[in-house]
């Protein structure tokens, strides 16, 4: 009896310690090229609208869309369940669908939390085209606070961009005020000058060697671009050179106390024009004929950072494929990561941020999806909504 | 046994303070973040996303109660108290939106 009861118990404790198998299975992510894109039409400045069917979409099957992401799943004063405040849908550069809930509407902007970063990492290849930065520089070429010491030296901007710096922050936001360097960096000790901040933090691993999401990366990552402009053309940078040229007219992006944009988490902007975002990189960082980032940024951006391969084993590891400040839908085979969703085609990128806030690309389906939320739990489930996206595809 | 209380509760008491003292950047700057938070997220809510009051003191709110709140519509700014700390937020103009006023 005795004997059985602690067998009953060795092997309860057997999966109760079984994690996330991480073992390779195969070899690099496939990272796919993009197809040459025959007609893109340009929104100038606002998208063309088309009815579903005339671009290969059933208008029954967007209902479902609608339905979950408009549905709601909780009590509204408790801030429970899924809470959508904007989705919009592109196939083929026109407008399919596009609602509004909480009171937003086409014309309020939305906080887009980190989605922000994905901007941020668009202002790279703007001054990466501009030849004002290398990929490969060390951030302190251009950043006096990253020369602290050798081991702060080797940070270099590719690092920053994969969020491999090895800079010891903690990103945690409810869950651990206490430590939490990304909530200190907002709101209390680095709010000041969130760049100095952070790349004061002393190092956990040698740069390049693991993947840690972190706001510091981005934001001393804005700071290095504050130096490289000069503080004059830095806060135009991104008006001028980025939402201008797209016809987006209605955005506002905020900065610390010493002028620095907040590009992990302050970008405000509408649904239809963070769709214009998505829609460059789906043009492969062409807009309307313009090249406004250089060849081979946009691959750079769907590629899992290298990284993954030397980073330990953690719970949340496998929870979704990391590039250079968006996400991917390739998985990591060699590190042993899955796609994190797995019903949507594989060529998915997407920008994500806190609380709901989503921009995806598929390439292979010419589609842009946003989605603006403020969901408090997990109660949207990106992998559900996606499948449905894709269902809704008939041609 | 009344001794070995007061000596586990005096080692409890040096841990305590020990821990306090290894800590201390992070506690001593903890309680600005209740007020801080929600300034900011109002002033940001109220100002740059252009919701109702109702909605942005919902969308800011935590659980830890404030104690005191002051929106000023003429100077655009947003006052929190909690905690015992104060924290004040600016909105500067569309393009930048709202930044804690820096002490």
């Amino acid at each position: 009896m005795k004997q059985s009861l602690v067998l009953a118990l060795l092997i309860l404790f057997t999966f109760l310690h079984c994690g996330k198998d991480l073992s390779p299975f195969g070899g690099e992510p496939e990272v796919t090229t993009l197809t040459e894109r025959l007609k893109p039409e340009w929104p100038s400045p606002n998208w063309k609208v088309v009815s579903p069917e005339s671009v290969g979409v059933s208008t029954s099957k967007l209902k479902l869309v609608e339905e979950y992401a408009f549905t709601r799943t909780g009590d509204e004063t408790d801030r429970k369940g899924r809470r959508t405040d904007a989705l919009v849908i592109l196939r083929n550069g026109k407008l399919i669908y596009e609602k509004y809930g909480r009171n937003f509407s086409e014309d309020k902007v939305h906080l887009t939390w980190s989605v922000s970063k994905s901007i941020l990492q668009t202002m790279y290849g703007v001054a990466v085209k501009a030849g004002l930065v290398k990929l490969d520089d060390p951030g302190y070429y251009h950043y006096e606070p990253l020369s602290r010491d050798e081991a702060h030296k080797k940070i270099t901007i590719r690092h920053l961009l994969n969020m491999s710096s090895g800079l010891a922050a903690e990103e945690g936001y409810e869950s651990g005020p206490l430590k939490s360097s990304v909530i200190a960096m907002l709101y209390t000790r680095g709010r000041k000058d969130m760049g100095t901040f952070c790349a004061g933090l002393p190092l956990r691993a040698e740069p390049g060697t693991q993947v840690y999401y972190s706001s510091c990366d981005t934001n001393i990552l804005s700071a290095i671009l504050k130096k490289v402009y000069g503080a004059e053309e830095y806060d135009k940078l991104p008006f001028e050179k980025i939402f201008k040229p797209l016809g987006i007219t209605n955005v506002t992006f905020e900065r610390d106390g010493s002028g620095t944009y907040i590009g992990s988490s302050y970008l405000y902007m509408t649904a239809k024009d963070l769709a214009k975002i998505g829609y460059l990189y789906l043009n492969d960082g062409v807009w309307n004929g313009e090249r406004l980032l250089p060849e081979g940024w946009v691959q750079f951006t769907r590629t899992p950072a290298p990284g993954y391969k030397t980073t330990p084993y953690s719970e949340d590891l496998a929870e979704d494929n990391y590039t250079a400040h968006w996400y991917a839908n390739t998985g990591v085979p060699d590190r042993g990561i899955h796609e994190p969703w797995p019903d949507a085609p594989k060529d998915t990128f997407a920008g994500l941020g806190h609380w709901g806030q989503m921009l995806y690309v598929i390439p292979s389906l010419d589609l842009i999806v946003v989605r603006f939320g403020d969901d408090r739990e997990k109660a949207f489930i990106k992998n559900d909504f996606l499948k449905l996206v894709k269902e809704s595809v008939i041609r | 046994m009344k001794r070995k209380i007061s000596v586990l509760i005096s080692l409890l008491f040096l841990f305590l303070l020990f821990w306090a003292q290894w800590n201390w950047k992070h506690l001593s700057s903890f309680p600005s973040i209740i007020s801080s938070f929600y300034s900011k997220e109002f002033c940001s809510c109220y100002f740059v996303m252009e919701l109702s009051e109702e909605q942005c003191h919902n969308f800011a709110r935590q659980w830890v109660p404030i104690s005191e709140f002051n929106l000023d519509k003429e100077n655009k700014s947003v006052t929190v108290k909690g905690l015992g700390r104060t924290n004040t937020t600016k909105y500067l103009s569309k393009d930048y939106g709202c930044t804690l006023v820096s002490d």
